[in-house]
């Protein structure tokens, strides 16, 4: 990399003006910073204008790039916005013991949570601090979207936080570092794998739920907001097929964009912070990434701001450090104070929940009831007859290499395109074939979540030793042997892996698929999260937080009960070791 | 021929002419020498010995009793003396070295070693609020004075687990201190403790005889694992905890050059630590602790990591920084399983003892550098160390201890597996029924360390005693290691039962139960009064590991229970034996 010697030891003074062929090179980068600036002023623009919540939606073509633009700040503002909690909470989590006990079962509770839920809390209260402008509403969906994709972020960031070396913690504390030093040379490296995995996970949930996001129904009140997820609800709300179908291809393009412009270029860029102790022999490449690196305009960029700017930062936390450490350490009561403020708020809330759900009428419940058991049986159907079909493919194609190295992008751009888009195409489909929201609901389901295990399967498969398919071949096992002896175990942890996933998506999922606007009228069918989306649409309160309370205790339960038991067993008996 | 020389040798004798007599003895066979030397009266064995060339006198002297050698030897001045020890046959010697009774072996050690101290071997368990150390360095301020430093966990239960008990240690300038000790016997937490990477449970730890916690002390590690940061290139490395200190861009680049260089890292500056081999690394792990210019240098096993050759060849260029004064540093405390490593580099060994760890013996090592592994007091070192650590119980060499608490202590089961303990008897069968531990561990080619549990398992389940740094079969040990390895299992099963008080217990409280089985997690409560967290689990797998293979019990690991195992397999055991 003869680049960052150049920039490292000071270039020559006319290295700052970029030599002609190079700056052929950087004009898509110089275009890609324009079109950023444009976006981000037409959205503040807009976002700061008076409010208008029933806005309405054009299906023309033409209003689809304004839209998509709208919709992908808001989810990036959203992913910003996680961003910055998974660092304060997962670094709290992980080094405070006493907050870590009530943090984590917390977390765990709040995942399994489903977006809708948040809706009316959110909305009321960004709506009541911005009474007057748009930046209200646009804020709570920006929250609303928060809310489904910052949980796993925030787990993956503390776990691996958990999981740094000791040795290289300890050489971190002997010699002194700063916590700004330890969090940019320490910590963020080490947990980034895990961090950008999960974000991209994170954001296509955020695609998945943006059509409950962008438009619903609040009390009296239903609003909506320029989007594609608005765009998509309108168009199925119409039965315009046509502008169903643009739509749907729209939000194909943008996934498929950013995959290629930002997801792709930072895991190839990722692979610097791998633990590892040889260099592997393949590694993810991105050709955005090279032509970014090659670029001698942004390491220029970075030479005149981030270089400088982090030196800076380092040289200052460093002296704050030693002035820290002169002084001793400052007292715990404010961290008592914190600690004792966020119990009682918390326990406030506990009380007042309760109040409420006591308003809920027994005929109430037994809906809730009857709608738990309903989502439960289909959940598990799906997960069901998802692992019918994804174990044998996965495994057959996890075991020939060349075939993973096709099937493994087509899977994934399948994968990254949001089942809730697809949704209306279904229905249409199946209305026309006689079905209704029943089946419907299930295929949706399945849609959405069969990939994790799928996924799952392949790399379980592709992860099996050689050795161990070579004994197989020397012993002469039956094909049937085979798998019972040495596939199926072997790849039973990631399989678990792929369920535990597929399993809180698919309730999670089932608040969208139960219940849907369609061709001007509402149709439904029996289960929970139909009764969460009736409840967030009548503006009953009482029932959307029974309904919640409910399902978050099925779904941790579960969690409990059966994941956490085969995740145990899986780690334990069925691990491959290497 | 030989006759007459025989007889011209007795002639000279009568005619008190020694110094003709030891000529005319050097043309004989050694021998025959010996035995002519003992008929005489011992005033002209000592005219003739003291006349001998040193090669000659070392190869008559072996064919002495020790007590014989060791006045013998004596006989002459200590030039001689040492220069002859040097040319004995080496298994010759270590036998002398095995047979001296302690007092005589650590007076002659002395002698050897040239020692200008009367008793290199001072044993600092007294508790004294000041330990003093023999000779010059009392009179120097230590750097770090640890006093009666101890460290141990608390069970929720509130049972303490005493790791570390008790201790007294300094660290003196112009020193390389060497820790010794068996794996799992404290010496990480001690180096951790000194450090101020961890505060002890209760005593004090004094930096120039300020408390540590309020001071800032200048010290570095190397660590076992290098605990190098994989994302930053190796002068980022260095440079870390530079920065750390506030230190400018530019001084800092050139610190860390010159650390690498120092190194002979030149030219790598750029390289990732993953792509460099186990022993670079290592070196990056030096400059990194080197740039800091530390005034103590802390090292955790540093060389354990690396191969044979490239340890040899780190250590002695560590050595030749250290002997030239290259590098600032005061002090290097080391921490070492590996006995020859102590030797070779530390100027005072300090030998831990475990569960918990007491300093069993702190001794310097007076030997000029650099050494030699062949020199014979190299050996005697060696040697010493072993007998230390192989006879946990004895107080070697420092007989007059007082008042230790005859503490009754739960049996420790070493970690070593059945197959470990059959193959180390079958060696020693071969070799007659006995065999001097370091030679055993050198054929083996293992450490000591990874040798000492199958030896004390074998001790403790009286397959074998020790005496002397020998290694002595049993009948029951020469039975069992004879034995087919179908028939082995049922004398180890015998064995277990009668010396092993863990696996007694647990096959009484199986026989109790009704159905003869019991939850693992039993067993492990009584296990977590005596020992760590992480003995415990080490306990287990041994008794578990023990009991199925002596078919005491088997076990679900499924359910984590043990089942006691039907009682078919000890009446054919008694049988078999009748």
């Amino acid at each position: 990399m003869p680049e960052q010697t150049n920039t490292r030891s000071g270039a020559p003074p006319w290295g700052i003006f970029p030599a002609g062929s190079s700056l052929l090179r950087d004009l898509p980068i110089v275009f890609a910073g324009l079109a950023v600036f444009y976006g981000i002023i037409s959205f503040a623009h807009y976002g700061i204008g008076p409010m208008n919540t029933e806005a309405e939606i054009q299906l023309a073509p033409s209003a689809l790039p304004k839209y998509a633009l709208f919709s992908v700040i808001r989810i990036a503002a959203a992913y910003a916005l996680s961003l910055a909690f998974t660092f304060v909470y997962g670094y709290i989590a992980a080094y405070n013991k006493r907050a870590e006990k009530l943090m984590i079962p917390l977390l765990d509770t709040l995942q399994s949570i489903p977006v809708l839920s948040f809706l009316p809390g959110v909305m009321v209260a960004m709506v009541s601090l911005f009474p007057t402008r748009q930046l209200g509403v646009e804020l709570g969906s920006i929250l609303l979207i928060f809310t489904g994709q910052v949980w796993n972020m925030t787990f993956s960031f503390y776990s691996s936080l958990k999981s740094i070396p000791r040795e290289m913690r300890e050489a971190a504390k002997i010699y002194h570092f700063s916590w700004f030093q330890r969090f940019i040379q320490m910590e963020l490296p080490y947990a980034s794998i895990g961090l950008i995995w999960n974000s991209m996970m994170s954001v296509a949930g955020g695609w998945f739920f943006l059509m409950a996001c962008e438009m619903f129904v609040l009390g009296d009140r239903d609003l909506r907001l320029p989007g594609l997820g608005s765009y998509l609800q309108t168009a199925a709300n119409e039965g315009n097929t046509r502008a169903i179908l643009a739509g749907l291809a729209t939000m194909i393009l943008v996934i498929v964009l950013m995959d290629q412009l930002i997801w792709r270029p930072v895991i190839a860029w990722s692979q610097k912070f791998k633990v590892e102790q040889v260099e592997a022999v393949e590694t993810p490449t991105s050709p955005i990434l090279d032509l970014l690196r090659r670029s001698h305009l942004l390491s220029l960029a970075s030479s005149w701001t981030t270089v400088p700017a982090r030196e800076a930062f380092m040289q200052h936390f460093a002296r704050m450090h030693k002035e820290r450490r002169k002084a001793g350490k400052h007292s715990a009561v404010i961290w008592y104070l914190i600690g004792a403020t966020c119990a009682g708020a918390l326990a406030y809330g506990v009380v007042r929940m309760l109040r409420m759900v006591a308003g809920v009428s027994w005929p109430e419940w037994r809906a809730i009831f009857i709608g738990a058991g309903a989502t439960f049986l289909r959940v598990e159907f799906v997960l069901l007859v998802a692992a019918l079909w994804t174990v044998p493919v996965g495994i057959y194609i996890g075991l020939r290499p060349r075939l993973s190295a096709i099937a493994q992008p087509i899977a994934q751009i399948a994968a990254s395109v949001p089942a809730t888009a697809l949704f209306p195409i279904i229905l249409l489909l199946l209305i026309r074939l006689g079905g209704g929201l029943g089946i419907g609901a299930l295929v949706l389901l399945l849609l959405g979540t069969q990939w994790y295990i799928l996924f799952n399967v392949i790399a379980g498969a592709s992860a099996i030793p050689t050795d161990l398919k070579e004994v197989c071949q020397i012993f002469k096992l039956s094909k049937g042997e085979r798998w019972r002896k040495l596939f199926l175990p072997a790849v039973f942890p990631f399989l678990v892996t792929g369920f535990v996933t597929a399993s809180g998506g698919a309730w999670n999922a089932s608040i969208v698929a139960e219940y849907f606007h369609f061709h001007g009228e509402t149709i439904s069918t029996v289960g929970l999260g139909a009764v969460i989306s009736d409840a967030t649409n009548r503006g009953n309160f009482d029932m959307l937080l029974a309904a919640t309370i409910v399902m978050a205790l099925m779904v941790v339960t579960i969690n409990r009960l059966v994941w956490r038991r085969l995740y145990a067993l899986a780690s334990t008996k069925y691990k491959l070791e290497t | 021929m030989a006759m007459s020389d025989h007889n011209k040798v007795l002639e000279l004798i009568s005619q008190e002419n020694w110094e003709a007599a030891a000529h005319a003895m050097e043309r004989l066979d050694p021998s025959e020498v010996a035995d002519l030397l003992q008929k005489l009266p011992f005033e002209q064995q000592q005219n003739i010995f003291g006349r001998f060339q040193v090669d000659f006198a070392a190869r008559v002297v072996g064919h002495f009793p020790y007590y014989h050698q060791y006045v013998l030897l004596h006989s002459r001045g200590p030039e001689a003396m040492r220069a002859i020890v040097d040319k004995i046959d080496a298994d010759d010697r270590m036998r002398f070295f095995d047979e001296l009774p302690e007092e005589a072996w650590q007076h002659l050690m002395d002698e050897l070693s040239g020692a200008a101290l009367p008793h290199p071997q001072r044993p600092q368990v007294q508790p004294v609020s000041k330990p003093k150390l023999p000779g010059p360095s009392a009179v120097v301020e230590p750097i770090i004075e640890a006093r009666q430093v101890q460290k141990f966990y608390e069970q929720p239960d509130g049972n303490r687990i005493e790791v570390i008990a008790p201790t007294n240690l300094t660290l003196e300038p112009e020193t390389i201190i060497a820790l010794l000790g068996p794996s799992g016997s404290g010496k990480s937490t001690l180096l951790r403790m000194l450090s101020g990477l961890s505060s002890p449970s209760s005593g004090q730890v004094l930096w120039h005889g300020k408390p540590l916690a309020e001071t800032h002390p200048n010290v570095a590690i190397v660590f076992q694992s290098f605990a190098l940061f994989p994302w930053l290139t190796v002068c980022e490395n260095v440079e870390a905890p530079l920065a750390a200190l506030g230190m400018a861009k530019q001084e800092r680049e050139q610190r860390a050059t010159q650390a690498l260089d120092s190194v002979g890292l030149k030219g790598f500056e750029n390289a990732y630590p993953k792509e460099l081999s186990g022993g670079m690394k290592q070196r990056v792990g030096f400059a990194r602790a080197l740039a800091v210019e530390p005034e103590v240098l802390f090292m955790d096993e540093p060389f354990s990591a690396l191969d044979v050759l490239t340890a040899e060849n780190l250590r002695s260029e560590l050595m030749e920084l250290w002997m030239a004064k290259k590098i600032p540093t005061k002090s290097i405390f080391l921490v070492t399983h590996n006995i020859e490593e102590a030797v070779l580099l530390a100027d005072r060994v300090i030998v831990l003892g475990r569960n918990p760890a007491r300093i069993r013996a702190n001794f310097r090592v007076n030997i000029p550098q650099p050494r030699e592994r062949s020199a014979a007091e190299f050996t005697v070192y060696v040697d010493y160390i072993y007998k230390v650590m192989t006879q946990p119980q004895a107080d070697i060499a420092f007989p007059s201890v007082p008042g230790k608490p005859p503490k009754t202590k739960f049996q420790m089961l070493p970690h070593a597996r059945p197959g470990g303990i059959a193959g180390l008897l079958e060696l020693l069968n071969d070799r007659g029924g006995r065999e001097d531990l370091y030679h055993l561990a050198d054929e083996l080619r293992m450490e000591v360390d990874d040798l000492l549990p199958t030896v004390d398992a074998a001790v403790l389940l009286g397959f074998a005693t020790l005496e002397a740094g020998d290694m002595i079969i049993t009948p029951e040990g020469q039975a069992f290691g004879n034995a087919t390895i179908s028939a082995q299992k049922p004398l180890f099963r015998e064995a277990a039962l009668t010396h092993v008080t863990l696996l007694q217990q647990m096959k009484s409280a199986l026989d109790r139960k009704s159905d003869h089985a019991l939850p693992l997690e039993f067993f492990r409560d009584v296990l977590d009064e005596h020992f760590s967290q992480e003995e415990v689990e080490q306990q287990i797998e041994t008794a578990l590991n023990w009991g199925r293979y002596a078919e005491i019990f088997t076990y679900d690991s499924e359910d984590e229970r043990l089942i006691l195992h039907d009682n078919g397999l000890s009446e054919k055991a008694q049988t078999e034996r009748g």
